[in-house]
């Protein structure tokens, strides 16, 4: 049981779990009057953008693929988050 | 092998009889259907976009006297024309790939399901739109009530008659990836649930006028054709790809002296 | 993790050690072929969304309050920890430990079969309030993408289900199937992470 609290995928998970609750917040605090709120946009995207690649990561195992699949991967994250917060602030 | 070596050099058939008429092809049958096919759909392509502009697809939320003067167009006369001369041709591509799902390792359900999702989509996808917009070409008489009614009907069914093609595309799609003959790459098969994908995407064309998920949308029409056109043309290298590719030996109509049970009374041997 | 007392599947090699030069590509790459024209396809939408919010925040906005954002952030951390037991059950089942691997992956299944009961929670209230697809384009957005997404996730489900009888029953379960499989639930999860920042969580 220890060894599995222990395992690197569980710290990620937790670390994962943490970071949802902790964005979930910042929504709910931060958002609540329901308004554009670009630091409450470019906080949760961002964190997203960090979730999302490390479950592509260390779930999916992408720490240890060939460096085309670790291009293609990032370079989805790191697209398509860009492509999202430009659309955002470009139509304020 | 020819024995002559002074004639212009070319790949050694399979069988010397083979070499010279294409006639004496076996694989005739397979190949006019494949060419068949993008015949069928250039034709098609002509109809509906420069011919009548039917695509891409009218706003929904037109007005009714652009929606009659659309229905009374000379162009969608001509198309309709020409698509009920064509629509023959529909069944010819399908039976294409249903030739190399055949040889697949998979259960025939698929090969039956996507034959009826092919047949059904067909009449529902490519007929009742050309009833709808040739009513409106033929028969100049109807109120703008009606006209209104054929208009939407006609293009609902052409772009909101998801179900069967639902149906057909995943049956493809999964009888790539479950094969183990290895006839059309596994990559096809995902490509091919993608389609299903549009299909699904295309529902909401029955909810909304306007907007992207109207069946002009940026969602459900643009970015749906842009996945399906190059589906569409990959598939299509791939399948041409799997005709050259098929043994002799496997075809149903084989010349009988590649037939399985010839080579085995030949070589004295049971395979 | 060595566990290995029990369960050990005879023949499993596990010594070799990973190429770190050549790299492991995890699973079918047919599967990876999916997985990235997945991501960017939905990719699309979610930029898409993003366009037409541009183009009307007050609508957006104004729909987002009636989100159950709590039931979201729920099934966030569901999925996270249903990819959790995939991970570690792939590890598991790569070491050759079969009793542990079915472990994990059941406990995989119930988390990951947790999220569409709760998506009911969530959607049958907000229909029944008249809050439907044709609403308004922010429901379309939410409804189609959720759905779309609702529908990876029953098949990932059904994959799980594949994937618990072959370790179940076979003798020598496929690793490359195990892989292929987790690394497609992963991806369910990946485009959750972005659906629930981009429709519960951005102001």
């Amino acid at each position: 049981m220890t060894a599995l609290i222990r395992n690197p995928l569980t710290i990620v998970w937790a670390l994962l779990a943490a970071v949802t609750i902790v964005s979930s917040l910042i929504a709910l605090d931060g958002g609540a009057a329901h308004q554009i709120n670009t630091t409450v946009t470019t906080a949760v995207l961002l964190i997203a953008a960090v979730k999302a690649y490390m479950v592509i990561w260390h779930f999916m195992e992408v720490r240890r693929a060939p460096i085309w699949l670790k291009a293609t991967t990032g370079g989805w994250v790191l697209g398509l988050f860009t492509l999202l917060l430009s659309f955002y602030y470009a139509s304020l | 092998m020819s024995g002559s070596v002074a004639e212009v050099p070319k790949a050694p058939a399979p069988s010397a009889e083979h070499a010279t008429s294409w006639r004496k092809n076996r694989k005739l049958d397979q190949w006019i259907a494949f060419w068949s096919v993008p015949f069928f759909f250039n034709l098609f392509g002509l109809v509906f976009v420069p011919l009548s502009w039917m695509m891409p697809p009218r706003s929904p939320s037109s007005s009714t006297p652009h929606i009659v003067d659309f229905m009374h167009s000379h162009n969608l006369l001509i198309a309709c024309v020409i698509l009920t001369l064509a629509y023959g041709l529909a069944p010819v591509s399908n039976a294409c790939y249903l030739m190399q799902v055949k040889r697949m390792s998979v259960s025939p359900a698929f090969r039956y399901s996507m034959m009826i999702g092919a047949i059904t989509g067909a009449i529902v996808g490519m007929l009742f739109p050309m009833f709808c917009f040739g009513l409106g070409a033929f028969r100049p008489g109807y109120n703008s009530g009606v006209l209104t009614m054929l208009y939407d009907f006609g293009y609902l069914a052409f772009i909101g008659s998801l179900g069967c093609f639902c149906v057909m595309w995943m049956a493809f799609g999964l009888a790539i990836i479950l094969d183990e003959n290895g006839i059309l790459p596994k990559w096809l098969g995902y490509y091919t649930i993608w389609q299903y994908v549009t299909e699904l995407m295309a529902a909401p064309v029955w909810i909304v006028k306007t907007g992207p998920f109207a069946w002009n949308g940026l969602m459900t029409f643009w970015f749906a054709m842009t996945l399906y056109v190059s589906w569409q043309i990959i598939v299509y290298v791939c399948i041409y790809r799997a005709i050259k590719n098929q043994p002799e030996a496997e075809l149903d109509n084989a010349s009988p002296e590649l037939r399985p049970e010839a080579v085995e009374l030949r070589s004295g041997t049971s395979a | 993790m060595t566990n290995v007392a029990e369960g050990v599947t005879p023949g499993v090699d596990n010594s070799r050690p990973d190429d770190s030069r050549r790299g492991h590509v995890p699973g079918d790459s047919s599967m990876w072929f999916f997985v990235i024209g997945d991501l960017v396809i939905f990719g699309v939408y979610f930029v898409g969304y993003m366009y037409f919010r541009g183009q009307n925040h007050e609508l957006f906005l104004q729909s987002q309050a009636r989100l159950n954002l709590d039931i979201g952030a729920i099934n966030t951390v569901m999925l996270l920890t249903s990819s959790l037991f995939v991970a570690l059950g792939t590890e598991a089942a790569r070491a050759g430990n079969r009793v542990a691997a079915l472990q994990r992956f059941w406990i995989a299944l119930a988390f990951g079969a947790a999220f569409p009961l709760l998506k009911m929670f969530e959607w049958i209230p907000e229909i029944c309030s008249g809050l439907t697809p044709g609403t308004n384009l922010f429901f379309m957005y939410y409804y189609v993408m959720t759905g779309m997404h609702l529908c990876h996730v029953a098949l990932g489900l059904v994959i799980m289900c594949f994937i618990l009888r072959n370790l179940r029953t076979s003798k020598a379960p496929k690793i490359s199937f195990v892989e292929t499989g987790a690394t497609y639930w992963h991806m369910v999860d990946v485009l959750w992470l972005v659906l629930f920042a981009l429709l519960y969580l951005m102001r």
